[in-house]
């Protein structure tokens, strides 16, 4: 839509086609780049089809709508569209019980669908306990919405998540990881609402994992901690409501994706035989950072033995397409694969070198995006010919996490270019000890039987 | 879910505060297709082309002394003027009286 908007702002006339599923998408981009009335006609093309007659009768059913889209005189609104003003909503919103808080909420479209905790001006300030930065400290504008990401608005849906304050500085990193992500088809704009219903991921690395007693080990993906949970959350909320992002006007996402509730998980630094990945990065490993990818899947495969060989195996066996990769290794079965001499780099190369595909199916999956003229149609490879299905390793992560057993997970779908944009330094206020020693002990004690 | 009336809440609003976009009007329409060079302006989703396809053969039946020119963005989820191919879009774009875009959803 963005190239339609650029089209009219070069004096030629454009109509944009889109499915009808899509029209309040294309609407909304057209509005967020300021030119609200860029002509477009509901098509019942099929979205993503292959077939012909489909595509011939969805353009049958638009052909006059298309023709009068260029032809017809402006309308006076079309002439002068009147630019809506800005809301401004009062500092309180809203007034109730708790129900009535929760109802007002979900209506209003800013939940992820389960209860929230009203962020009260007394709980956002007890939220705020856990930066230094001043509430109207601005961080940026995230989009789709361009809105403005200050410290304050970060803290209400920190509240409203069920986060401690402790969490502050990491859901900081993570807006600004979200803020400052790539351009393009490669970042948190395409990952963020793009019909492949990416999610984002959060890998903890660093001090901070212990003094949030974020899950490294049993059941590190599954629920019951507070932390896995609602840092997770509040980063789903900080993109809805500050990056506006609205499911089926600006995600559309087409299956939608559980793991938009929370995915984050600390890596397992002190059962880890290999260096933690945010020293990869460049980091030390005293710092603390917050990583951030958008799989589409997530995976668990079973090796057939403990041995090097049988675990690479099972991971080459178990390795789908995807442009990024998190290879969660569990701490066992990192340490055998240490004990035959592998580490994370050699690892990356020997999954890069040894998954090999047919060029066939290589090239039908690249389908999606060909258009003619492109090199990737003019590619003359023998279809039989097996080839690597990831051709830089570095697009693959290693890291460990998970508790004692066999099980090794992948995460597959998205992120960023490698060497772009994909992980952020925490800071931490001075009063951290102190915040840690005060929120520490929350960690569910289970009942003995 | 406690009761109605268990605790009174006055809430901040968590939806982030967005400047207003100027907005600007689109550009004069043409009164006919009728010799007038249409550009195609193709994404790269798979539909976008076919269905681009479809319009120009239909158009070229209706229009015959209409001229057609395409351009692809072949960027996915790129516009084109933020990319090396600025000018050649550009350049494209001068010589066309109207254009029927398909980002393909």
């Amino acid at each position: 839509m963005y190239d339609a908007v650029s089209i009219e702002d070069r004096q030629k006339p454009v109509v944009m086609l889109a499915n009808y599923g899509f029209v309040n998408d294309a609407e909304s981009a057209s509005r967020s780049k300021g030119m609200p009335g860029v002509r477009v006609i509901s098509t019942k093309v099929p979205c993503e089809s292959t077939v012909l007659e489909d595509i011939e009768a969805g353009v049958d059913g638009s052909w006059d709508d298309i023709i009068t889209a260029l032809t017809k005189p402006l309308t006076a609104e079309e002439k002068s569209p009147r630019v809506e003003k800005t809301e401004t909503p009062a500092r309180i919103i809203f007034k109730g019980s708790l129900e009535e808080v929760n109802r007002f909420f979900y209506r209003r479209g800013w939940t992820d669908g389960l209860p929230i905790i009203p962020p009260t001006e007394e709980a956002v300030l007890e939220m705020l306990m856990g930066t230094d930065l001043p509430a109207d400290y601005l961080l940026g504008k995230l989009q789709s919405r361009s809105g403005k990401a200050t410290i304050e608005k970060i803290a209400i849906n920190a509240v409203m998540a069920g986060a401690l304050p402790t969490y502050m500085p990491v859901l900081i990193a993570g807006t600004i990881d979200l803020l400052e992500s790539e351009q393009g088809f490669m970042g948190y704009t395409t990952f963020g609402f793009s019909t492949g219903s990416w999610s984002p991921f959060w890998v903890i690395n660093g001090p901070i994992r212990n003094h949030l007693n974020i899950n490294n080990s049993s059941g590190a993906f599954s629920p019951g901690n507070i932390a896995n949970a609602t840092i997770g959350r509040a980063m789903g909320l900080i993109i809805k409501n500050i990056g506006g992002v609205r499911k089926g006007i600006e995600d559309m996402g087409v299956m939608g994706n559980p793991m938009k509730y929370t995915m984050v998980i600390a890596e397992n630094e002190e059962e880890s035989p290999w260096e933690p990945l945010h020293v990869e990065h460049g980091y030390n490993k005293e710092d603390s950072t917050i990583s951030l990818s958008f799989p589409q899947s997530f995976l668990q495969h079973y090796p057939p033995g403990s041995d090097a060989a049988s675990i690479l195996q099972s991971v080459i066996d178990n390795i789908t397409r995807g442009m990024r990769y998190t290879i969660v290794f569990n701490p066992s079965t990192a340490k055998n694969l240490a004990r035959e001499g592998y580490n994370k780099e050699n690892i990356k190369k020997y999954v890069a070198e040894k998954k090999l595909v047919p060029a066939a199916q290589i090239k039908a999956q690249l389908g999606a995006v060909v258009t003619p003229g492109s090199s990737l149609q003019q590619s003359s490879r023998d279809t039989a010919e097996m080839v690597p299905l990831i051709r830089d390793h570095r697009v693959i992560r290693v890291i460990v996490g998970g508790g004692p057993g066999a099980f090794v997970a992948h995460l597959i779908g998205g992120g960023a270019t490698p060497g772009k944009k994909e992980i952020q330094k925490i800071e931490l206020p001075k009063n951290w000890n102190k915040l840690v020693g005060k929120y520490k002990n929350v960690v569910p004690i289970y009942a003995k039987y | 879910m406690s009761s109605k009336t268990e605790g009174f809440y006055e809430v901040l609003s968590p939806w982030a505060e967005a400047d207003s976009v100027p907005y600007s009007a689109i550009s004069t329409r043409i009164s006919d297709l009728a010799d007038k060079k249409i550009g195609l302006f193709c994404n790269t989703k798979r539909v976008a082309s076919p269905t681009l396809k479809a319009v120009e053969r239909r158009l070229k039946k209706r229009y015959p002394s209409a001229t057609f020119s395409w351009f692809f963005n072949t960027a996915p989820n790129e516009a084109i003027i933020t990319q090396k191919r600025k000018d050649e879009f550009d350049n494209w774009l001068r010589e066309i009286d109207a254009v029927i875009a398909a980002y393909g959803d």
